[in-house]
């Protein structure tokens, strides 16, 4: 239990059932928040741009057993989600609010574009529709507001990175 | 040093990942088994939660609806929106052929499917993701539902069936663009295929011999040729709009569903398979 990846399948698994449950009910021009994808963001915010990677893979394949498109789009989505959030506050001098709001809107956004055009690349021309632009504004949004609980679910899941992180800071 | 070569592993790392997402979606663009099965699998446990959840959150999905979207207000209970389906329903296979209509005046459920059995199905829960656009139904394989059988409401034709637990079935809606429908227009010649394009209910019609006298206003229904995974004569949409490449006789057209995808509370799952 105090192992963080036993921690971290506890949060995306229950980060998947809300999600599947509860989440997609609620939805602003069709377009819902991605829980799954928030916790890969708040993972490499917390740990790094390769434990971030690590959990948004493991995030977008849970989305993929969910939804009908092509299987590891999901995997490529939450990934790039991963990688950019850790890679981005890595690369940031100071902690701000609006800061971690900013990174988790573009890491989510870099995450839908990823989708999208990896889901045109493999035969669906469709999803780089005009769509793709509410699809990165509803859930980049989302993402900026929910980030900040997931960070603390992910503090707990990670504890000795996210010192480690803060004291390097 | 030690940041260097926790920069290179976190490549590697990130490297693996990705390949291991390119495996996946090879193997799933082969149809591997394996997936397909986890996928029904995780289907079948997740179902019910979902179908429960769904039932739980309507009061305030309405509420949320009703703030975000005042145009699709709930007016109508589900007794009223079936009933009305149903004769819009019977509107549209109006313009398909009046032999046709005698016989749809007689058949009980969706008339437009003729004497193919339907299951009466209830839509238990939306879509998950943000694209490809999918919907569960509330009976699955015990019902006889099987794979890409199509599904309607009493508008018209809404999408296909892609996967199929014991209770539940997942249906990939027409709009979202992960499969194509071959049509013919009513009262011409002239077929083409259309496919979605994301997001709303709209579709792009293409391939059809530009000689054919197309209008805006026609109606699209499914041409049921040989090899089509669909029957004829399903209704699909009415054409908005014609363009015509007289270079390349071809003409592509814009056909807006029937079927309003809103807040489906209903829908039947056409029991048909193509002649093998």
């Amino acid at each position: 239990m105090d192992h963080p990846a036993v921690r971290y399948v506890l949060i995306i698994g229950t980060a998947a059932f809300l999600q599947f449950t509860l989440i997609t009910q609620f939805r602003i021009a069709g377009v819902s928040a991605d829980l799954l994808l928030v916790v890969a963001i708040a993972a490499g915010l917390v740990a790094g741009a390769e434990r971030g990677a690590v959990v948004g893979f493991v995030c977008g394949l849970c989305l993929d057993l969910m939804v009908v498109t092509p299987f590891g789009l999901g995997a490529i989505s939450g990934l790039v989600a991963g990688v950019v959030a850790g890679s981005l506050e890595g690369a940031t001098v100071h902690s701000a609010k609006w800061l971690t709001a900013s990174i988790a809107f573009i890491s989510s956004g870099a995450a839908v574009l990823a989708f999208s055009v990896s889901g045109a690349l493999l035969g669906r021309p469709d999803m780089l529709s005009f769509h793709v632009l509410t699809v990165v504004a509803v859930v980049g949004l989302s993402s900026a507001l929910f980030v900040f609980p997931i960070i603390r679910v992910a503090r707990w899941a990670d504890p000795e990175d996210a010192l480690l992180r803060t004291a390097v800071r | 040093m030690a940041s260097s070569r926790r920069g290179g592993r976190a490549r590697i790392t990130i490297s693996l990942l990705l390949l291991s997402a390119v495996l996946l979606l090879t193997l799933d663009g082969r149809g591997s088994g394996p997936i397909q099965s986890v996928r029904s699998a995780v289907l079948t446990v997740l179902s019910p939660l979902g179908g429960a959840a769904s039932s739980v959150a309507s009061p305030f999905r309405n509420a949320w609806n009703s703030a975000f979207e005042q145009g699709d207000l709930k007016k109508e209970n589900d007794a009223l929106r079936e009933e009305n389906d149903r004769l819009k329903g019977d509107i549209t296979a109006n313009s398909i052929a009046k032999e046709q209509l005698q016989q749809l005046l007689q058949l009980v459920g969706i008339p437009f499917v003729g004497d193919t059995p339907v299951v009466h199905t209830r839509v238990v829960s939306g879509a998950v993701g943000n694209f490809g656009d999918r919907l569960e139904l509330d009976k699955g394989s015990s019902s006889g539902i099987e794979r890409n059988m199509p599904v309607v409401t009493g508008e018209g034709l809404i999408g296909k069936v892609v996967e199929v637990s014991e209770n539940r079935s997942i249906v990939s809606l027409l709009s979202s663009g992960t499969f194509k429908v071959g049509f013919s227009v009513v009262g011409t010649a002239a077929i083409g295929i259309a496919q979605g394009t994301g997001g709303d209910a709209s579709l792009r019609g293409s391939n059809i011999d530009s000689r054919q006298a197309v209008s805006v206003g026609a109606i699209a229904a499914t041409s049921g040729l040989a090899g089509s995974p669909f029957p004829p004569n399903l209704p699909i949409g009415t054409i908005t709009a014609v363009r015509t490449n007289e270079a390349a006789l071809e003409s592509t057209v814009d056909i807006k569903m029937f079927a309003n995808l809103n807040d489906l509370v209903y829908a039947d799952v056409v029991l048909w398979k193509p002649a093998s």
